[in-house]
């Protein structure tokens, strides 16, 4: 039975209810209690050019990207984009079916967002990257479609990065066609008053790759749902995650790997260091249904917990109807190993510096599937500089 | 060099002494070998010597070059000049072990207040001395220890301490594991790094590894203190006639 509760003023604002903890799926992550403001969507943000390019700057991918779609302020920034070399549509895409909470409060914001198609194969990436600028506390969405075109293969950022105390919620869907691959990597560095929620629909043909990083370091809310189909056989996705999360950081992903036809293999593999207060959160679910024999569906998550109140829920569900399947997860939880600590510091490496050895180590293993040396490279070097940070505190 | 007197040591969370009274001087350029049978505190020793927690010393103290060695950190020690070859090295996975070579070599550099090393000059000091190890860089470039035989660890570790260059060397049971083929690398990789300002201690359960890497002194440890010192000779009487003398001695 569900009762009616009476809206809060953020529920006024965006005029739908919002998921909380009694609903199973948002137990660790009460939405309507969280977000506690107003935030209204599409306020008038006047946006000063010097912070717009400083925030595109300020993207670990800034220097190695030259395609590149800006959004800012939830709205498309034509000026600072480059669109040169690639096939898209502007406007939303047709909006996804799925029945999920982060979806619905997308449509309620009304987003902006484009399509983009690679019926060739593209060996640059592509950055698409949302901005907030300082402003009033509000709202924004983006719903962007990809399309990888039979046999193609294209290399996607996503990256979100801002400053101020506002929500965004960014809705991607993803086809990759017949024998495509796409690599793609999204990094949430919004700023640490912020809201992220996001919601990944894709669909992965016959024969097709996906492989992909989320790294998760920014915003102080977080959470990020992503529905996998396997629609034809032979597809492969490799989905990585990593977390660097400190003070009261609060992230959550829920994943849902659905094995539609036999054949495909699912690797889902999560790194989350904790620091502080910080609280991360990994519920995987694997479905793998009737017909779908042969499935290989994989996942674990791993926590490094660098402070006693921080903390790791995870999660892991199957959900299996075929009989002839491999499928497995794995979870783990726990502080820096002492017997590594001491075996560096034997060899004259001091304390701090080998605790940040062993977490970028942890975290790294996360980034291996990253095929672009450039953007693994990169990622390591985001890790070092939050340990750096870390160091100095 | 290094002056060990009245040690004792147990566990922090044990009442029962393991090191009950430990003397023992090192000089520079001495080889001493620490035998005894299990249990007798070997290991102990050596953790306490490069400082790992969990261990309470409630007697004694120990100098090294005239300092209080007790009182320093595992790399403070590691930089003055202390090296533990573990009996069983350990795998950190994800940390590629020229990465861990160079951090540690610039780590002790620094503290020393020397400059560190270019990455050339690094990679070339490195090289020279794996070669010599039959260490190939390929395994240079995985992870510390990952997926290495237990000859490979081995050789690891006096890579290490090629590279370190430390004054004093424990070496913690480095025979164990090892046929005699990877046994002879290794004491000639040890012997290569003989020298008249370097100790070493080489602590052994068998006579067999001072075969090869011969000492100066021989001590014997049981049941927490050196009950016996000699020569080499030492050693060739213990694998003939057992520890069951000491043993009993102490009982």
């Amino acid at each position: 039975m569900i009762q009616a509760l009476a809206k809060t003023p953020a529920e006024e604002a965006f005029g739908i209810s919002l998921p909380h903890r009694r609903m199973e799926e948002w137990r660790w992550t009460d939405l309507r209690r969280n977000l506690v403001k107003p935030y209204p969507p599409h306020q008038n943000v006047v946006a000063a050019n010097k912070d717009v390019e400083r925030l595109i700057a300020s993207s670990p991918f800034a220097k190695l990207t030259t395609h590149r779609i800006v959004f800012l302020n939830g709205s498309l920034d034509q000026a600072h984009s480059n669109f040169a070399g690639l096939t898209f549509e502007l406007g939303v895409p047709s909006s996804s079916a799925v029945d999920d909470p982060v979806i619905h409060l997308n449509s309620a914001i009304e987003p902006s967002g484009l399509t983009l198609r690679f019926d060739a194969s593209m060996d640059v990436p592509v950055e698409i990257i949302h901005i907030a600028t300082q402003g009033a506390a509000r709202a924004m969405a983006l719903r962007n479609r990809i399309e990888v075109g039979e046999g193609a293969s294209a290399t996607i950022i996503e990256t979100f990065v801002g400053e101020g105390d506002y929500v965004v919620n960014a809705v991607t869907e993803i086809h990759v066609g017949a024998g495509a691959r796409l690599d793609r990597v999204k990094v949430e560095l919004e700023s640490h008053d912020a809201t992220h929620l996001s919601y990944i629909d894709c669909t992965l043909a016959k024969d097709a790759k996906l492989n992909e990083l989320t790294l998760t370091s920014g915003s102080a809310l977080n959470r990020q749902n992503g529905n996998y189909l396997f629609a034809g056989e032979n597809a492969n996705a490799l989905i990585a995650g990593a977390y660097l999360l400190n003070g009261k950081q609060h992230a959550d992903t829920r994943l849902v790997m659905d094995h539609k036809v036999p054949h495909c293999t699912s690797r889902e593999m999560f790194k989350c260091v904790m620091d502080d207060n910080a609280r991360g959160i990994f519920q995987g679910k694997v479905i793998v249904r009737k017909h779908a024999q042969k499935t290989d569906g994989k996942q674990s998550s791993h926590a490094l917990l660098l402070s006693e109140n921080a903390e790791f829920n995870a999660k892991p569900e199957l959900e299996i109807y075929a009989d002839d399947v491999v499928c497995g997860h794995g979870a783990t939880a726990g502080d820096i190993n002492h017997d590594h600590l001491f075996y560096l510091q034997s060899r004259g490496i001091p304390e701090a510096e080998a605790k940040s050895l062993l977490i970028g180590a942890f975290v790294g293993e996360a980034f291996d599937g990253i095929v672009n040396d450039v953007m693994r490279e990169a990622m390591v070097a985001f890790a070092e500089n939050w340990l750096t940070q870390r160091k100095a505190k | 060099m290094l002056e060990i007197t009245n040690l004792h040591v147990k566990l922090e969370d044990e009442p029962r002494e393991i090191l009950k009274g430990l003397s023992l001087t090192v000089k520079p350029g001495e080889v001493h070998a620490i035998m005894g049978p299990n249990g007798s505190g070997k290991s102990t020793l050596s953790y306490v010597l490069s400082g790992r927690e969990g261990y309470e010393v409630t007697e004694g103290a120990v100098t090294f070059k005239g300092e209080d060695l007790l009182g320093m950190d595992a790399n403070t020690r590691a930089a003055k000049g202390v090296f533990l070859a573990f009996q069983y090295p350990i795998e950190i996975p994800g940390v590629a072990t020229m990465q861990f070579l160079k951090v540690a070599l610039n780590s002790q550099r620094k503290a020393r207040g020397e400059k560190e090393l270019s990455i050339p000059d690094f990679m070339r000091f490195v090289k020279e001395r794996a070669a010599k190890l039959n260490i190939s860089q390929e395994m240079l470039k995985r992870p510390v220890n990952v997926g290495f035989s237990g000859g490979e660890k081995k050789r690891a570790e006096i890579l290490q301490m090629a590279v370190l260059e430390p004054s004093l060397c424990v070496l913690d049971e480095t025979d164990s594991g090892l046929d005699i083929d990877a046994l002879k690398v290794v004491a000639d990789g040890v012997n290569a790094l003989r020298s008249p300002d370097r100790a070493m201690i080489v602590i052994t359960h068998y006579q067999r590894l001072l075969d090869y890497i011969v000492p100066d002194f021989v001590h014997v440890l049981s049941a927490g203190k050196i009950v016996k010192s000699g020569g080499k000779d030492l050693a060739l009487e213990l694998e003939a006639n057992g520890y069951a003398e000491f043993v009993e001695k102490v009982a």
